[in-house]
């Protein structure tokens, strides 16, 4: 490897121009990184330092001075049932939604990859990706009135079956399911075009030696597809993993966290703590902790889906 | 949002040196807009708020007090005063009474086809025509007897039932006390409406209709609302024959009953243009011009002067079950967090009327909860 113009060692120049050279060098690294730095400080790395500071105040922002309480308002989640909920309804929510997500998104993108025929293959990854490009919000206004118990579609299909109308969204056993599968029709695009993105880049001749050697189309799958895929399941699961865990708007719009807090999953209890209620001292404190469960889940995931080969 | 403009308009007329600046926001929206304002220390100079919100802004110094609130108490009612007022201190003026209680809508052709000649005089009356008039299907219930599932009403009518047996509901340093006998009684009275009676349900709760669209759509018989739904009734579903009747006491006392304070306006202490700003909430406060707000708006006056004008009933025939009972209202207190108590009473109900809590746990955590939050905001 030659290191020559990185290190400034090439026979022939100067001391003072070397050194000159490397603090050019250098200045060209920091002006680089100075608009991203810049950005990340002071859109991420500013608004959590605040908050971990805010997270130890009574602070209501309608009144003009904080209260110190320590650590308050980590004790009072302990005993704050409805957080506890939240947080357990929103293990449940991704959980249930990555792994349904997973297996559906790499059952389509397996089925896609098939494809022989490039139009057919195209056409069907554009519909899948389709929803994708929808906002979000305008999905779930759309899915609530299919939602709806007197005329919603679901209802009128179920009718068509005979069988009783269910309360998609107030129903405390459906309420969770039903958002979870707007959410997954929302979202599998991503994660399909991903998929595709890792079978294609699987080399053709370990199909071939399978093939070869007799394998069924099970084996071929379990033994060589998924282990080759590692690299793009982990990042797919970490993605999906954060994002849902994040997942704000779906919940907002349709059930509001109801019934009975079944689907106030921890985004949304703490938006409403710090803006409907105005405690941003507590909102603040559960997002700390909300940023703290993220991190050890994500740091898990790389440590058990770590790779060491290469093809 | 015409009875807004007339009346800026109005006061702009005779005060040329003014101009208002008129504004409205989505109500999903507006408190939240409201609290940035202020929070940001850039609010409007007046602002149109719900009672209830109001102690929050209050307490922190951020509204201007109303002058000659002594003589001001006497002109209103006690209900819609309450969350305006602080220390004996005005802090807005409410525009309207927010009256939720002491009616309900009736269908009267239903009443007549079930042999009921008249609208219940009792509470026992009440149970019995409801589950005379309520009809099932193989699906459940096709049109309910007594509908008063909603997210105000649960609420609203077991207070009030507290209230109609003489008992009280607020405790020591802002607590709520659900251990009384009254509340014992009031809430297992109204969860059999649910579970023994059968008169309702809860299918249509939390769903994006609110009771009174499923009583114009012919499926419930009576329905618990406040008079507001009548406009919603005559203007979008173009019906007439129904009927705004009193709801029979629970008890053989008079039918009081527990309301929030309303929509009111209040002004900015850190407004530049304060002095106006008050002025033009004491202008709009005037007899007339409530009288004129409150006819065009639907609305129930919070002043005794305006609803005992035989021209607001004339105008609005369907008012008179809500007129006659204002006196009786009573504010329904200093609740920190409204929101969170209405949906904590509304949850517990839920699980009580579907046998899942009985009557005293489920009071005994709605109590505890309430407490919790009333804790957290002082």
């Amino acid at each position: 490897m030659n290191l020559g113009t990185a290190t400034g060692r090439n026979k022939g120049i100067e001391p003072g121009a070397e050194r000159a050279g490397r603090k050019n060098g250098r200045k060209f690294i920091y002006l680089s990184l100075a608009p991203v730095l810049l950005l990340f400080g002071v859109f991420a790395f500013l608004p959590i330092g605040w908050s971990l500071g805010l997270s130890v105040f009574k602070y209501n922002p309608l009144s003009g001075s904080a209260l110190f309480v320590g650590a308050d308002n980590y004790i009072r989640m302990l005993g704050d049932s409805v957080f506890l909920k939240s947080l357990w309804v929103t293990f449940k929510f991704v959980i249930i939604a990555v792994m349904v997500n997973i297996i559906i998104t790499l059952m389509i993108a397996v089925a896609i990859q098939r494809i022989r025929t490039g139009w057919l293959r195209s056409l069907m990854r554009t519909l899948f990706f389709l929803p994708t490009i929808a906002p979000l919000a305008g999905t779930a206004i759309v899915w609530s009135t299919m939602f709806n118990f007197n005329h919603g579609l679901f209802n009128i299909l179920l009718d068509k079956m005979h069988m009783a109308p269910i309360q998609w969204l107030s129903d405390p056993h459906y309420a969770l399911y039903s958002v979870i599968m707007m959410t997954l029709w929302a979202d599998i695009g991503y994660n399909i075009v991903l998929f595709i993105a890792g079978l294609d880049s699987i080399p053709d001749m370990y199909y071939e030696a399978a093939i070869l050697d007799g394998a069924s189309r099970w084996h071929i799958f379990k033994d060589i597809t998924l282990p080759l895929l590692r690299r793009s399941m982990l990042f797919i699961s970490v993605t999906t993993v954060v994002s849902y865990f994040q997942a704000f708007a779906q919940f907002q719009i349709m059930t509001k966290g109801e019934p009975f807090n079944e689907t106030r999953v921890l985004a949304l209890h703490i938006y409403e703590q710090a803006f409907s209620n105005s405690n941003m001292g507590y909102a603040s404190a559960m997002a700390t902790v909300f940023l703290l469960i993220i991190l050890v889940v994500t740091l898990l995931q790389l440590k058990w889906g770590r790779t060491e080969w290469e093809y | 949002m015409n009875a807004y403009k007339k009346v800026i308009s109005d006061y702009e007329a005779l005060h040329p040196d003014v101009s208002i600046d008129y504004q409205t926001f989505p109500y999903d929206v507006y408190n939240q807009k409201l609290k940035a304002s202020f929070s940001a220390k850039s609010p409007p100079d007046i602002a149109e708020m719900f009672g209830t919100w109001v102690p929050e802004y209050s307490k922190n110094g951020l509204l201007a007090e109303i002058p000659g609130s002594e003589q001001l108490q006497t002109e209103y009612y006690e209900a819609p005063l309450g969350g305006y007022t602080l220390n004996g201190k005005l802090y807005g003026l409410p525009l309207e009474f927010n009256i939720e209680n002491g009616g309900m809508l009736i269908h009267p052709q239903m009443l007549k086809e079930h042999g009921i000649a008249n609208p219940p005089s009792t509470w026992d009356e009440l149970v019995a025509d409801a589950k005379q008039l309520t009809v099932r299907d193989g699906k459940g219930i096709k049109v309910k007897g007594f509908d008063f599932v909603s997210g105000d009403n649960i609420t609203f009518t077991f207070l009030s039932m507290i209230l109609q047996q003489n008992g009280k509901y607020w405790g020591e340093n802002d607590h709520v006390d659900f251990q009384t006998p009254e509340a014992q009684k009031a809430m297992t009275a109204l969860t059999s409406l649910i579970a023994n009676d059968k008169v309702a349900d809860l299918t249509t709760f939390g769903g994006e209709l609110d009771t009174s669209d499923y009583f114009f759509q012919g499926r419930s018989a009576m329905t618990y609302r406040g008079p507001w739904t009548v406009a919603a009734g005559l203007n979008t579903y173009k019906v007439k024959d129904f009927e705004y009747v009193p709801v029979p006491s629970f008890t053989t006392n008079p039918p009081s009953f527990s309301a929030e304070s309303g929509w009111g306006i209040v002004a900015s202490e850190k407004s530049k243009q304060q002095k106006a700003a008050v002025d033009f909430i004491t202008y709009m406060s005037s007899n007339d011009n409530l009288l004129a707000w409150n006819q065009s708006t639907f609305t129930v006056p919070a002043k005794k002067a305006v609803a005992e004008n035989p021209e607001f009933l004339k105008s609005n025939p369907y008012m008179k079950t809500s007129l006659d009972i204002l006196q009786l209202g009573k504010w329904i207190g200093p609740i920190a967090d409204r929101d969170f108590f209405f949906k904590t009473i509304n949850d517990h109900f839920q699980l009580m009327a579907t046998g899942q809590e009985a009557v005293e746990k489920g009071l005994q955590n709605i109590e505890k909860t309430i407490n919790e939050s009333q804790d957290q905001h002082k």
